[in-house]
């Protein structure tokens, strides 16, 4: 949708003759160091910052449920093991180990997929784990077993459903931490790979403009802040829908 | 209990062992070195010979198991290795910084404490009203900028614009100094601590033993103040023990705008410069303070709430 | 404009000598410098670390043999008070200066210069001062474990020393590094001595906080009589600009290296403005090309793309004339630097041209590493992508922390790379880093081979006459710009904004934020106590 509404490529417009100019009329949001129209990169920014947060907290969700579940369903050495690597996700600082996959793979939207990906399970695996422990002797679930059917089968038609609830929740607010992170590993030099945008690279590298052009770090900041307290908010909101008796947990 | 605790010190070490291995494998393959750190900038680069000779004397230029072989056989005796660019003991290097982490860790977890657990509560006895959705939207805005974008807002407006505070550094490790950095770190804490409050507070006054205090004609206050607060106590410490270990390592992007001494600017700048041993010895600190966190915090909650019980 | 330029800077720095002399320095208070080349300091064995962070602090505890000359714009002996060297250029006797003592109140001798060196090439470790102790004589032989000691180190008396060397060599430039400091014998054979340096500079080491600063007090011993003038000093170490920038505001330090965002800033500012210290740097900004990546390997497609890029508005508008603009390899300030030489001009028709008679009408793609900086790194590749579309060449931008960059360039893993080099003082030594004998892990990272630049580098480093070397030096730096190895970007204008009360700041083109700091001195106003 961003070409439609941009007016600009975010990349290839860039006319220095109109660098640092302040946000009237021809450019809405101003322009940046480059001569770049801010609100096309905004708009384009949001398909990268957007497709982090989602993408990365659906591996991490599709992950977490996997182990947890699983875990949780059959229990025993199974269940040492991944109790064992969520322990250490949990523990190892989770920004340390993205910096450190950004590293090796280099930057780019694939390498942030995987690095953001693979670091936030250890919640959703969790909460999956205990809710389907607590699943697991239920009347219904006993049932299914009594008729035959596999495992595999169970957990997907029976189970899953019933703990999809508080796993959505931590997956909404997860999302908001992915587009932070994201920016943070832009702070810290590795986040996407430029010339094209991300909010959170756009926040970073107008830093040192805060005194001499504001603007240039206002709207991405600005649309960093909404989303990121949106999705929040539709977390806390989705919780009270979906899971009344909302158990303490952490997100 | 002590039987308890003791299986759980020992469940410990196949994750520092796990962790170990993960950090060594990463850091191994990642590309750039110590040598090639040296010259950054452009301005006086390491010679070939010097790199070579520098690469050999560190042990890089063995395979990677010789390599992982010696770092377990060093983890075994107690030994984290020197750091290749103080050559000091990693336990030394690390030891420096650990009171300003510390006393930073405190500070941010005591600020979301105060303010986050008071936000909660605040929620939870109107749920739905204005209050609990303006404290939940006040709770949850601080979490949602960038750290290092709310730290240097925080800079300009407390340090520059209003002058009540120092802008950064460590100062003498005052209270001064660590105010700014230390709410620029709380407030995603503060975000998740007023959360669970709140829920922990409805689903308690929700629950039969507090209809049934209530029904029994005891007052509102003592309702409130008794059964919520020791039930609720367990839910924040059980939250505060699982935040205080990341808060550490979140501190990273923090204590490098502020000039922060504490074991998160020590373990990025470890990581720019390729000093693989401190890398290795911070993260390992950082996994053993969590877990050590955590165990006493599960102690705590049996002390307070003996119906948790431990198999 | 650039010899403007340096004869601004001339004037600037004879105002502050003006200036200097017309208050009588203060004795007293605080200097609250800053380290601003990363977040940390890597060690405090300033043998073991080469970078200019290090020697930020290194120049307030330590000394070398010799000192960078900001005015003289060459090294002089600096713990020596004179060195006579030999017809051959291989024999340097060293008088050593013997109103020298160490923080520990010891007396220099030359016992200790002998220890320092001999520590340098020590068979275990690598320290990155080898580079220049290696041409000792004998200094190899001891690294081998062959010899007990080098035998190139005589000491004649307590304060005399001869150095032999291998070939015939010039001391100055390699040993006023502070890698090379002297150190005391007995103490730096402590383990202490890893956390608490002793050396010969104009602060005591006082503590350091990891991460966050090192403080210093006078050293009264100090071989300058009456300096250093203030009680203390604080280095905050200081990476991040953006919190440089408001710490300087607040009046919290009283200098800070500027950046080209902040550079406006101060400059537009009415206060501010009237306290900044600008010095052209010897650094040569440049996008190397990889002559194994096909389209790289002809001149004129190397050639094009210097036309092919608005430098001068680069420069102008995003690097806010914190710049100059790059003719050739040798900076402004370099003693070989030719002001006849005319940089490549702004104009596409001709690179398309140029490309079109390499065959590469239709344009190519090639892979550019970068870095994060602000001055030699993304965003000056981010304003190149567009203006290099407008001739067909497609960039890929391959972003890469300083770590790897330095790596990448040296092992030739790259298509294109930007970058920072040093460029001076010496314009030998910058030269030599085309010398196809050169390898490419030293310096010459584009794999330069050009048998007309080895003949000319190989006279000028036989001769003995400055005048017919300097000629010959700027015939090479004149072939490079024909030859275009490089995209010929800018050379820095380093910018250091300070405070009022702050004075005797020197202009050092090698590095501005290496000061003198025993030339240092603040007046009452300032709010430090």
């Amino acid at each position: 949708m961003s070409p439609l509404i941009a007016h600009t490529d975010p990349v290839m417009d860039a006319n220095l003759m109109n660098a640092e100019v302040p946000p009237g009329a021809e450019f809405w949001f101003g322009t940046d160091a480059q001569g770049r129209d801010i609100y096309s990169r905004v708009l384009y920014g949001a398909r990268i910052s957007l497709t982090v947060g989602v993408l990365s907290q659906l591996i991490n969700t599709a992950i977490g449920v996997a182990l947890g579940m699983s875990a949780g369903y059959w229990g025993g050495w199974w269940d040492d093991v991944v109790s064992g690597l969520t322990n250490m996700m949990l523990a190892i600082p989770s920004l340390v180990f993205a910096l450190a996959i950004m590293a090796i793979l280099s930057p780019g939207l694939t390498s942030l997929l995987i690095a953001l990906g693979l670091t936030n399970w250890s919640y959703t695996c969790r909460l999956a784990r205990a809710s389907t422990l607590s699943l697991r002797n239920q009347g219904y679930v006993q049932a299914a077993r009594i008729l035959g059917y596999g495992d595999l089968r169970i957990m997907l038609t029976q189970i899953l459903p019933n703990i999809l609830g508080p796993i959505i929740v931590i997956g909404t607010l997860g999302m908001g931490g992915a587009v932070l992170a994201e920016a943070a590993l832009s702070f810290l030099g590795l986040g996407i790979r430029p010339p094209f945008p991300s909010w959170g690279s756009m926040l970073s590298d107008a830093r040192d403009q805060i005194t001499t052009a504001p603007w240039i770090s206002i709207f991405p900041g600005l649309a960093i802040f909404v989303t990121v307290l949106g999705l929040n908010l539709l977390g806390d909101g989705l919780r009270d829908i979906l899971d009344p008796q909302a158990r303490a947990r952490t997100a | 209990m002590l039987s308890y605790l003791a299986r759980r010190l020992i469940q410990t070490i196949p994750i520092l062992l796990a962790v170990a291995a993960l950090i060594f494998i990463l850091f191994s393959v990642i590309p750039g070195s110590f040598a090639s750190s040296l010259g950054d900038d452009g301005k006086s680069v390491l010679d070939a010979e010097t790199m070579a000779r520098m690469n050999r004397e560190l042990g890089l230029s063995d395979p990677i198991y010789v390599r992982f072989a010696r770092y377990v056989g060093q983890l075994a005796q107690f030994d984290l290795g020197v750091s290749f660019r103080t050559r000091q003991p990693v336990a030394v290097v690390i030891a420096e910084r650990l009171w300003p982490s510390a006393q930073l860790a405190l500070a941010s977890m005591g600020f979301a404490i105060f303010v986050g657990v008071p936000l909660g509560f605040v929620a939870a006895l109107r749920p739905g009203s204005l209050i609990d959705t303006g404290s939940m939207v006040l709770a949850v805005s601080g979490l949602s900028l960038p750290k290092f974008w709310l730290g240097l807002l925080l800079m300009y407006l407390f340090a520059l614009k209003l002058g009540w505070l120092p802008s950064f550094g460590y100062g003498d490790g005052g209270l001064k100094h660590l105010l700014l950095p230390a709410v620029a770190l709380g407030v995603s804490p503060l975000a998740l601590l007023a959360r669970t409050t709140r829920a922990a507070v409805l689903e308690i006054l929700d629950a039969d033993f507090v209809r049934t205090a209530r029904s029994k004609g005891m007052s509102e206050t003592r309702v409130v103040r008794w059964h919520l607060a020791r039930n609720a106590l367990v839910i924040v410490l059980t939250t505060v023990g699982l935040q205080f270990g990341s808060v550490i390592g979140q501190a990273v992007v923090v204590e490098k705008l502020f000039s922060w001494p504490g074991l998160g600017s020590l373990l990025i700048d470890s990581v720019s410069l390729r000093d693989l041993p401190v890398v290795q010895g911070a993260i390992l600190t950082i996994v053993m303070i969590f877990l050590v966190i955590n165990l006493t915090v599960d102690a705590l909650c049996a002390a307070i709430d003996p119906r948790i019980k431990y198999t | 404009m650039l010899r403007k330029v340096a004869i601004v800077a001339a004037l600037s720095l004879a105002a502050f000598a003006a200036q200097a002399q017309a208050q009588t320095p203060r004795k007293g208070g605080t200097i609250r410098f800053t380290a601003p080349y990363g977040s940390s300091f890597a060690s405090l064995d300033i043998h073991s670390t080469n970078r200019t962070q290090d020697e930020i602090w290194a120049k307030a505890i330590h000394r070398q043999l010799y000192n960078w000359d900001s005015v003289a714009n060459k090294p002089v002996p600096e713990l020596a008070t004179s060195v006579t060297a030999s017809p051959d250029g291989k024999v340097h006797t060293f008088k050593l200066r013997q109103d020298a003592y160490f923080h520990h109140g010891r007396q220099m001798t030359a016992d200790d210069v002998i220890y320092t060196f001999t520590r340098m090439m020590s068979p275990k470790v690598a320290y990155p001062g080898s580079r220049y102790a290696r041409g000792i004589k004998g200094a190899l032989a001891y690294q081998k474990g062959e010899a007990k000691e080098i035998a190139g180190l005589k000491k004649i008396d307590d304060f005399t020393l001869e150095m032999t060397f291998d070939e015939k060599t010039d001391p100055g430039f390699g040993f006023m590094n502070s890698y090379l400091s002297i150190y005391p014998a007995d103490e730096a054979e402590k383990d202490s001595f890893q956390s608490k340096p002793i050396g010969l500079g104009p602060y005591k080491f006082v503590e350091y906080v990891p991460g966050s600063r090192m403080v210093g007090e006078r050293w009264e011993k100090f071989y300058k009589p009456g300096k250093p003038y203030a009680d203390r000093i604080v280095i905050a170490i200081m990476g991040e600009a953006a919190a440089r920038d408001v710490a300087f505001r607040n009046k919290e330090i009283d200098a800070s290296v500027l950046g080209p965002a902040q550079y406006v800033a101060y400059k537009a500012d009415a206060a501010l403005s009237k306290n900044l210290l600008e010095v052209a740097e010897v650094f040569t900004r440049n996008m190397g090309m990889n002559p194994t990546f096909k389209p790289f390997a002809d001149k004129r497609v190397r050639q094009a793309i210097n036309h092919a890029i608005d430098t001068d508005l680069i420069i102008k508008r995003l690097v806010k004339d914190k710049a100059f603009r790059a003719t050739s390899w040798l900076p402004a300030s370099s003693p070989a630097y030719d002001d006849t030489l005319k940089p490549y001009a702004y104009d596409p028709e001709k690179a398309k041209a140029l490309l079109k008679e390499a065959g590469y009408a239709d344009g190519f793609e090639f892979e550019w590493t970068t870095s994060a900086n602000e001055s030699w790194g993304q965003p000056i590749v981010e304003a190149v992508i567009p203006m290099l579309a407008k001739v067909n060449i497609k960039v890929k931008v391959k972003p890469v922390e300083g770590t790897v960059l330095s790596e990448v360039v040296r092992k030739g893993e790259y298509q294109a790379y930007i970058w920072s080099n040093t460029t001076g003082p010496d314009p030998y030594e910058a030269l030599k880093c085309f010398h196809s004998k050169t390898p490419q892990s030293q310096c010459n990272y584009v794999l330069y081979n050009n048998p007309a630049v080895d003949k000319l580098l190989d006279e000028a480093n036989a001769t003995d006459d400055q005048a017919k070397r300097i000629g010959l030096l700027k015939q090479v730096n004149k072939i490079l710009l024909d030859d275009a190895p490089v995209w010929f970007f800018n050379y820095n204008k380093a910018v250091m904004a300070y405070q009022p009360w702050l004075h005797g700041l020197q202009a050092n083109a090698t590095e501005l934020a290496l000061q003198y700091y025993e030339d240092l001195w603040v007046d009452d106003s300032s709010p430090a106590k």
